[in-house]
């Protein structure tokens, strides 16, 4: 007993058995809701859900799967599978965090990130601001992100989660070797 | 109903074990893609060979059928991978 507690309390655990909780979690979500760990769809229903309650006529368009078009299952403008899954995530990594006692409000405190852009909080605030703009257009072009289509994708073996895995890590080997120069 | 309380729990561990290996840090993110800390790729890859194999047994017992995947369209899935890993490294979520 007092083992499984150590283990829980860890800050870090070894990836393999993270991945090995993940790929159960996965098995189960396909095996009971037969549904995709997705969670950049769920930004866009929530969005669309608040949307069309503020003002209706605004948010009737193709996009939302109004006026003829066909929205994504995953991307309908109400409270979806996956923006309960998303609060989900959001309680589970708290949960994680005080288990191992590092839980904290943070505003830039990542050493590597300071050492390379500077210690200024606005400096991460703008660049996660517009980089994560970036991701969720990114993810909607693609149909998924790393979860619904990288891990959910793959693991039924769809040929869009191998296409995107792949594009990912080639931009994202250069993107870092542009920012870190002769750091890399 | 069941539905929700269902990705209630299944979010809940998804989300634990994301913050158990890192992927909450900017640079356990980044440093995947400057190969000094390979985290990300044994967690991602690990996920998908567990769920992979327990999930195409079950199919072939008859358990499960599969949903509907996410489609392919070359262009689309590649460019948004591109655009995507420039997100990530930047921002490292």
């Amino acid at each position: 007993m007092n083992r499984v507690r150590t283990f829980i309390t860890q800050e870090n655990w070894s990836p393999y058995a993270a991945g090995i909780m993940l790929g159960i979690v996965g098995m189960l979500t396909v095996l009971l809701a037969n549904a995709l760990l997705g969670a950049s769809g769920a930004f866009e229903s929530l969005v669309g859900w608040i949307g069309k309650n503020i003002s209706p006529s605004l948010f009737s368009n193709v996009y939302w799967g109004e006026i003829g078009g066909r929205a994504l299952p995953i991307m309908r403008p109400e409270i979806t599978w996956s923006v309960v899954l998303l609060v989900g995530v959001v309680f589970g990594g708290t949960v994680g965090a005080l288990t191992s006692r590092t839980f904290k409000f943070r505003f830039n405190d990542d050493v590597q990130w300071k050492r390379i852009f500077g210690p200024q909080p606005w400096k991460r605030w703008v660049i996660g601001f517009f980089g994560a703009i970036l991701l969720e257009y990114a993810a909607g072009i693609a149909g998924g992100c790393t979860s619904g289509l990288a891990i959910s994708g793959g693991m039924l073996l769809a040929p869009a989660a191998f296409l995107f895995i792949g594009g990912m890590f080639a931009s994202g080997i250069i993107t870092a070797l542009i920012v870190y120069r002769r750091r890399y | 109903m069941t539905n929700y309380i269902l990705a209630l729990i299944l979010g809940s561990a998804f989300g634990f074990s994301l913050n158990k290996v890192g992927l909450t840090k900017y640079h356990k993110v980044v440093n995947q893609f400057r190969f000094t800390d390979m985290s990300v790729l044994k967690f991602m890859m690990t996920a998908l060979c567990v769920a992979m194999t327990g999930l195409y047994i079950f199919r072939a017992l008859g358990w499960v059928t599969f949903p509907t995947v996410p489609a392919t369209y070359i262009v689309g899935n590649l460019l948004g991978g591109l655009l995507f890993g420039v997100g990530m490294a930047l921002t490292g979520y």
